[in-house]
């Protein structure tokens, strides 16, 4: 399956479909993040640990010239964060060319992830992250509430995960403004300073556990998440609102888009939030 | 010692209990008027913020209120169906039943947050709801002081 992917990788390399391939490689005993343009470099891509890359993907991404793409060596979330940032307008549409790989059983556990698998691919099992005791203890529990405190209480303010997360892409963020949450205080505002970040993501959220995995502190986030998730699924029917309509006021703008004007329509963008 | 030791206000027999109410200005906020001219008995537990539309109303602003220690937070607006303003109350309506999931995902009472759409356009009704608001919030707990910012 692996040389498979690197046949893929190769492909695409040579017929010039793609400036670049963003994967994980293996460089002096360590993995990190690394564009491969080079055929023979590839013989050092891993597809281990599960780093969630669409983030990267879409800084690269957005400094590219039009009609250039990018290729991605991705999961499912990284798949679904793509569907999200394009609906949003923040990448253009085929300007992330991606590879998907399915999950594993066990890293499907690890990430408390119902679709672990890759659009159009052999589904692979998933698991109901409501019925995992460690996230009943905390969304179920009737002490739960002191549960939250203690690990709020924990909370540096490092902005670590609303950086990784691959949604979070507003040039505006409330989390940083006086009005909601109040500056130069750590540990920030319990009530506003998590609870508005997971307002925001509740329709948004793919469930890649960027913001989990990057936390210093290591706080349950992708549990809250996921509760919300849960939420929004039964309130509606749908995992995501995607395209009915936008639930969460983040950082709108006068003609009513949501983000920063990336792609140079023309539309005005940028600034504080214009009403 | 577990707690420290908290002010009178936090205890709940003397508790005082504070409130906020967005209210839209078609509807909710007549029903405030009207209960104010006919001189109906109310609750000093709130104040009234006036709003053009519930929908303007975003989750963080009631977060925000909670994070500052109130007791409860009341959004009002129109009856579905009959907002003003492009039937914005639907969404905003969604938006504010997630938030009072959220709420009680992390252990906080939903009824906290209390929803009115058209039912407060009368001023009995809207003397009725604050006081029922007020009864509910006396039998809840203060909100912890440590998840509350210092004033």
């Amino acid at each position: 399956m692996h040389s498979t992917l690197q046949d893929r990788i190769r492909q695409m390399l040579a017929g010039h479909e793609v400036v670049g391939v963003l994967g994980l490689r293996e460089h002096e005993g360590a993995v990190g993040p690394h564009v491969f343009t080079a055929e023979e470099d590839t013989a050092r891509l891993v597809v281990e640990p599960k780093w969630p890359l669409a983030k990267t993907g879409w800084m690269i991404v957005r400094s590219l010239p039009a009609g250039k793409a990018l290729g991605l060596v991705c999961r499912g979330c990284d798949i679904r964060a793509i569907e999200e940032l394009v609906r949003a307008e923040q990448i253009r549409p085929g300007a992330l060319r991606t590879i998907g790989i399915s999950c594993s059983a066990g890293q499907a556990e690890v990430c408390l992830c119902e679709t672990p698998f890759v659009p159009g691919e052999e589904p692979s099992v998933g698991v109901d992250p409501m019925s995992m005791p460690a996230v009943r203890r905390l969304c179920r529990d009737p002490d739960r509430l002191n549960t939250w405190r203690e690990h709020f209480r924990r909370c540096i303010k490092c902005y670590g995960c609303r950086n990784s997360c691959p949604i979070c892409v507003c040039p505006a963020c409330k989390l940083e403004d006086d009005g909601y949450v109040t500056t130069g205080m750590v540990p920030p505002d319990p009530l506003a300073f998590h609870l508005i970040r997971t307002m925001h993501l509740a329709d948004r959220c793919v469930g890649c556990g960027a913001c989990q995995d990057s936390c210093p502190s290591g706080l349950p986030l992708l549990s809250l998440h996921l509760a919300m998730r849960r939420a929004l699924r039964e309130r509606t029917g749908n995992l995501n609102a995607t395209g009915a309509l936008s639930l969460m006021l983040t950082a709108s703008h006068e003609d009513g888009t949501l983000w920063e004007d990336t792609l140079g329509s023309g539309k005005p963008g940028g600034g504080e939030y214009e009403r | 010692m577990t707690e420290p030791a908290l002010d009178i206000r936090t205890t709940n027999a003397h508790r005082e209990i504070r409130a906020v109410v967005f209210a839209c200005r078609w509807c909710a906020l007549l029903g405030a008027d009207r209960a104010g001219k006919e001189r109906i008995d109310l609750p000093a537990s709130f104040r009234i913020i006036p709003v053009e539309c519930a929908a303007g109303v975003e989750p963080d602003l009631v977060l925000r209120a909670l994070a500052d220690g109130l007791d409860g937070v009341a959004v009002m607006g129109c009856h579905l169906g009959g907002c003003r303003h492009n039937e914005a109350n639907r969404p905003a309506r969604l938006r504010l039943l997630l938030l009072q999931d959220l709420l009680e995902i992390i252990g906080l009472d939903r009824r906290r947050l209390l929803l009115s759409w058209g039912t407060a356009h009368e001023g009995y009704q809207f003397a009725g709801l604050m006081r029922e608001f007020t009864a509910i919030l006396a039998g809840l707990p203060a909100v912890d002081p440590t998840l509350v910012r210092p004033c």
